[in-house]
């Protein structure tokens, strides 16, 4: 196994053959250059930090209302997408065929072309991540509902209830648990995610990134990434909390 | 030894089902896609307010006969008839009323384990209840009563806010004896029971069943493999073996031998539940 990986690596990194091209003296040869920067990372410059409240607080709501407006449209959607709470092949399969496109393509494709569509700020930024959440949370949930058991199915069928009967009154209590979970997951992707959309275009802190990278001011760049780090811990620290209460 | 209560009081201001159905099946054969033929040519009649034990080994045939009754299994051939209805003429919505009136509980109880109780119960008004107002969470004050009676019935009333999933199996039973109940059936069916309880539990959840026929007055069906519950709980027997009646008399009378021929061997001690 490890020697099949070693030499499809070999045999793909050799120029000749049609493979990736990895020049690892380059970074010996532009060694002055990348230190240079390394340097001015490590020393950030904190007098930047008032400009990033607004945008800071622009990536959250973009991060918080995508996971809102994903999390009304993906719990329908994962019901429709699994096979005990949607016994009709034919729609099953047009919904998850629907969701492999739309997680095929990258989101910053997404924010990209958005950005032209409906122009820079952040509703292009929103739409972005909603289309990205549903993607993941649809995925997840349908999979876990199908994998999950579902021997309640039969005693809704067999009390004359509809599909949609069964589906709201059981199914979906029985896999709130797993949405809430990917729900709060897609929140803590989301907060990521909207910090590099802005390089694009499409809003929030990711604009001010792009701004000083232009600048070269890597110290304040430095201070800025930071700050989204202990940004995205807070987060993380909140979720797993709310996550555990789930259980 | 599970809690064993029982509500004398609340079991009279129970609304009592209309009247007991009939269940009549002509020459009912089926056959499953994969070739796999499970009841052949069976022709049956059981009158309304019976109290009828199916005994058969596993894969003798008697939970797809007792789902043909309710039609979550299409009959191939033959026709299955309970009360006025013509199963296998039902179809969509006709299908789903029939199956209203129709309790029916399971080996592994069917339960939602993460909802609760209520919810649980409350599954047993769907025949009863517009999609609507199920999808907006609506249950009318009357379904919600029918819900609390039904549980407190089966001596479950005080679990109704927790999780299905926390209760012991005899209890889960009980549930989902009281999810059949809040129905309103005319008849009642069972596809064994009491197999994943203990014994105690076993002969607390079959005298709940036989109160159900003798209280209520619904025709009763409730498969089992064990000679001595068939024996003490039901008045009438039907013996199944590979998809065909071989025994069909007096419950309290069938012989060792009767069920020797049922089981197609000779009796073995897990034959029996004991007490």
């Amino acid at each position: 196994m490890i020697a099949a990986l070693a030499a499809f690596t070999a045999l793909t990194t050799i120029p000749a053959l049609g493979g990736v091209e990895i020049d690892l003296e380059s970074i010996a040869r532009n060694w002055s250059n990348g230190a240079q920067r390394v340097g001015m990372l490590l020393t950030p410059d904190w007098s930047i930090l008032p400009r990033t409240w607004e945008p800071m607080y622009q990536t959250l709501s973009m991060a918080m209302v995508g996971t809102v407006i994903s999390a009304a449209l993906a719990i329908p959607l994962s019901l429709w997408a699994a096979r005990p709470t949607n016994p009709n092949g034919l729609t099953r399969r047009a919904v998850r065929f629907s969701l492999n496109v739309v997680r095929a393509i990258p989101d910053l494709v997404y924010a990209t072309i958005l950005v032209a569509m409906v122009g820079v700020g952040t509703l292009p930024g929103v739409i972005t991540l909603v289309l990205f959440d549903i993607g993941i949370v649809v995925k997840l949930v349908s999979e876990s509902i199908d994998s999950a058991d579902s021997s309640y199915m039969e005693a809704g069928r067999a009390a004359g209830g509809t599909q949609t009967q069964i589906n709201k009154v059981t199914a979906l209590p029985q896999s709130w648990p797993v949405m809430a979970s990917q729900i709060l997951y897609s929140l803590e992707l989301n907060v990521r995610i909207s910090a590099i959309l802005g390089i694009v275009g499409a809003g929030g802190i990711g604009r001010l990134i792009d701004e000083v990278r232009g600048f070269y001011r890597y110290d304040a760049l430095s201070a800025i990434i930071i700050e989204i780090l202990v940004v995205v811990l807070i987060i993380e620290v909140i979720s797993n909390g709310l996550r555990k209460r789930l259980r | 030894m599970p809690e064993r209560t029982t509500h004398a009081e609340a079991e009279g201001t129970q609304p009592s089902a209309s009247v007991a159905w009939p269940i009549e099946l002509d020459a009912v054969t089926v056959r499953y896609p994969n070739g796999v033929v499970a009841l052949r040519d069976v022709s049956l009649s059981i009158a309304a307010g019976e109290m009828v034990s199916v005994v058969g080994l596993s894969g003798s045939g008697k939970s797809t006969m007792i789902r043909t009754i309710n039609g979550l299994v299409p009959a191939t051939t033959g026709t299955v008839t309970v009360g006025p209805h013509v199963v296998s003429k039902l179809r969509g919505r006709a299908l789903r009323e029939l199956r209203g009136n129709v309790g029916m509980i399971f080996q592994g109880f069917n339960l939602a384990d993460r909802a609760s109780v209520y919810q649980n119960v409350l599954v047993g008004r769907f025949a009863h209840t517009p999609t609507w107002k199920s999808m907006l969470g609506m249950a009318s004050s009357g379904d919600r009563e029918i819900v609390l009676r039904a549980l407190d019935s089966v001596g479950m009333l005080e679990k109704v806010w927790g999780r299905a999933g926390a209760l012991s199996g005899g209890q889960k039973q009980r549930i989902a004896i009281a999810r059949a109940l809040s129905q309103q059936p005319e008849v009642m069916l069972a596809d064994e029971p009491v197999a994943s309880l203990d014994p105690p539990t076993a002969h607390s959840v079959m005298s709940d069943l036989a109160r159900v026929n003798t209280e209520r007055g619904l025709t009763v069906l409730v498969n089992l493999h064990l000679m001595d519950l068939a024996r003490q709980y039901t008045t009438r027997m039907i013996g199944l073996r590979a998809g065909e009646v071989v025994y069909d008399g007096p419950a309290s009378t069938a012989t060792d031998a009767d069920f020797e021929a049922i089981y197609g061997r000779p009796i073995q001690s897990r034959d029996r539940l004991g007490k």
